[in-house]
């Protein structure tokens, strides 16, 4: 016999599960990683409400810096906690090597033809550059030429560092390391050369900690990217971009989608809204101030470029040469850098 | 209730501690036991690389060593506030329980901030002391291990207080009657009767904040810097920047082995004190 609980119970649960497909139909949905901060409030405020009004597709964002996502995805073994991963160059070449991607294809892009050459291939596809250089604060310090002059004084007692854990520090590293003579795969003179001056040096600190370090003073020189200098400046911070006389370096923030996905085409709708002009445009826009991939949308003033065909000439790095040695760069770093 | 009920009760924690606990644990020494980053090839190899390498004793050493630093200070402050706490009047008591606890309230991710805010060249203290004409230049406090320690005593500082105000006011206040009408002095109650009474909470105390001033990721790495390198970020480095798990759990097992055997010691410590006092 039933009581008249289990039957309460019974039909309130047939009831529920006869909404469900209802809901599911109505409302499909995407789950990606996003870097936290700057970017997720971005994403929230403006590619969510574009997505659901084109595709009523939902965006649920998960905030993960590259490597954490990485670090989930592999954790998880092929069922992905997130349908799409949001990536630098390093990061970007560990997922394609443990197979974390699913292979992409361009041509559902619609737009796709707007973007610079060389942005899209079987893995993913770009959805904003990062341009790399050195930020300075112009009250207390002039404005230093380039790489050499962060070694030397009143930069040298003002400079923040960061190691190798970002791309950002890798690749700003690997530059000063070809001032002395060094390349893309041999970092020795710069980590020498950083060694002399280290007693000097103003802060070697956490990259996530960098942004306070310099609007608190301890630092007035670091290498950062031309968004971080952007958001530091809507909050009053002293702050001022310089592209160093070597070249800024440029490497491009791409978008994947995690194999496995059960939501591919939600996720090829949500790549196609997040590279339309009128999202790209807005993401532009303080206080976000992301730089853009469609060509169609004008660059920020404040760039050190016309044009995205400009950044050709910019200084690239080559992350498949990189990725392998980077390990022993950390533990290298680690052991001449400790107190 | 019977022995046997009273068992029941308890199986679901210890469900919760195998499933969650145990054995993620036997996973963690399990994946230490492999040669390269995919997990694939078995061996020793990061064993011999870790233990092998003289940097990773010098990064046990100043991990056991901030701890030891933190403990002493979170001693030298919060004892004294123990004792104007017993002696105060209930409201001031109330008062100082909400200053002591306050700490607690907020994130350590935002205490860890505001120590920047506080110890940078710019900073509340460097700008008082030169206000004050104390220096002419600018401390460095962000970045060495005295900032270090200065900011994991204030946001360990209930974990030492809490304990030890708890078997504090528990202490009977003829005691110490008791003493001075016997011609001790005020020092000499202090060592020979209260401090003697106060070991368990003490060593409660030193226990918490040893092991969470140890393992204090985010403050190490923020306010510290990367110069001051601790088994906590080695650890973040290799799991999640080079993905070096194999290596990262076998640091993961030295800084929980090396951790456990001071808090051992510690509790060790405290049981004799405690066993002695009643025995």
């Amino acid at each position: 016999m039933f009581s008249r609980r289990s039957l309460l119970a019974g039909a309130t649960a047939l009831g529920g599960t006869s909404l469900l497909p209802a809901i599911a139909h109505a409302k499909g949905s995407v789950a990606s990683a996003i870097y936290p901060g700057t970017w997720e409030d971005a994403y929230r405020a403006i590619v969510a409400p574009a997505l659901k009004k084109k595709d009523a597709v939902d965006l649920e964002l998960q905030p993960l810096f590259a490597v954490d996502q990485i670090a989930k995805a592999r954790a998880a073994r092929g069922t992905p906690p997130f349908d799409a991963f949001v990536l630098d160059p390093g990061p970007r070449i560990t997922g394609i090597e443990g197979g974390l991607f699913d292979k992409f294809d361009g041509k559902k892009i619609t737009n796709a033809s707007k973007l610079p050459a060389g942005t899209i291939d079987d893995w993913g596809i770009a959805v904003s550059a990062q341009v790399v250089g050195i930020a300075y604060n112009p009250k207390k310090v002039p404005a230093p030429k380039g790489w050499k002059d962060l070694f030397t004084d009143p930069w040298v007692s003002k400079l923040g560092l960061t190691g190798f854990q970002t791309t950002f520090g890798t690749v700003s590293l690997i530059e000063i390391a070809k001032i002395f003579g060094g390349s893309e795969t041999n970092i020795e003179p710069a980590l020498v050369e950083l060694k002399k001056v280290l007693s000097k040096v103003a802060a070697v600190g956490q990259p996530a900690a960098m942004p306070s370090l310099f609007q608190q003073g301890q630092c007035d020189v670091m290498y950062t990217n031309t968004q971080t200098v952007a958001t530091l400046k809507g909050r009053g911070v002293d702050i001022e971009f310089v592209k160093p006389e070597t070249g800024a370096i440029t490497f491009f923030t791409t978008l994947h989608i995690a194999k496995g996905s059960a939501e591919v085409e939600n996720a090829y709708k949500y790549f196609d809204v997040a590279l339309s002009k009128d999202v790209q445009e807005a993401l532009t826009k303080p206080p976000y101030n992301l730089v853009p991939v469609n060509k169609d949308v004008p660059l920020p003033a404040d760039l050190p470029m016309k044009s995205l065909d400009e950044m050709a000439t910019y200084v690239q790095h080559d992350w498949a040469k990189i990725n392998p040695l980077r390990a022993s760069w950390i533990e290298k770093f680690n052991k001449e850098m400790a107190k | 209730m019977t022995k046997a009920a009273e068992w029941q009760l308890a199986l679901p924690l210890a469900l919760c501690f195998v499933s969650l606990f145990l054995a993620p644990l036997l996973l963690l020494i399990g994946v230490s036991f492999f040669d390269d980053d995919k997990i694939t090839q078995p061996g020793f190899g990061q064993w011999v690389k870790f233990f092998g390498d003289p940097f990773s004793y010098k990064v046990i050493a100043d991990t056991l060593l901030l701890g030891v630093k933190t403990v002493c200070a979170t001693v030298l402050l919060g004892y004294p506030l123990a004792l104007v706490y017993l002696d105060a009047p209930p409201r001031l008591q109330k008062i100082l329980i909400f200053v002591i606890v306050m700490p607690l309230l907020l994130s350590v991710v935002v205490r860890t901030f505001a120590w920047i805010v506080m110890l940078g060249r710019d900073g509340v203290v460097n700008q008082l002391l030169l206000s004050l004409g104390i220096i002419s230049e600018p401390l460095r406090l962000l970045q060495t291990e005295l900032g270090l320690v200065i900011s994991l005593t204030q946001i360990e500082m209930p974990l030492m207080l809490l304990p030890l105000i708890s078997v504090m006011s528990r202490l009977d206040p003829n005691l110490r009657d008791a003493s001075a009408a016997l011609g001790a002095s005020r020092w000499r109650t202090l060592f020979t009767v209260i401090v003697p009474l106060s070991m368990p909470g003490l060593v409660a105390g030193c226990l918490l904040v040893f092991a969470s001033s140890t393992t204090a990721f985010i403050s190490q790495t923020v306010i510290g810097g990367v110069r001051l390198i601790y088994l906590p970020l080695l650890i973040w480095q290799q799991s999640l920047v080079v993905f070096n798990w194999p290596f990262a759990a076998v640091a993961s097992i030295a800084l929980l082995v090396s951790v456990l055997t001071v808090v051992s010691a510690l509790s060790w410590l405290g049981r004799r004190s405690s066993g002695h006092l009643q025995g």
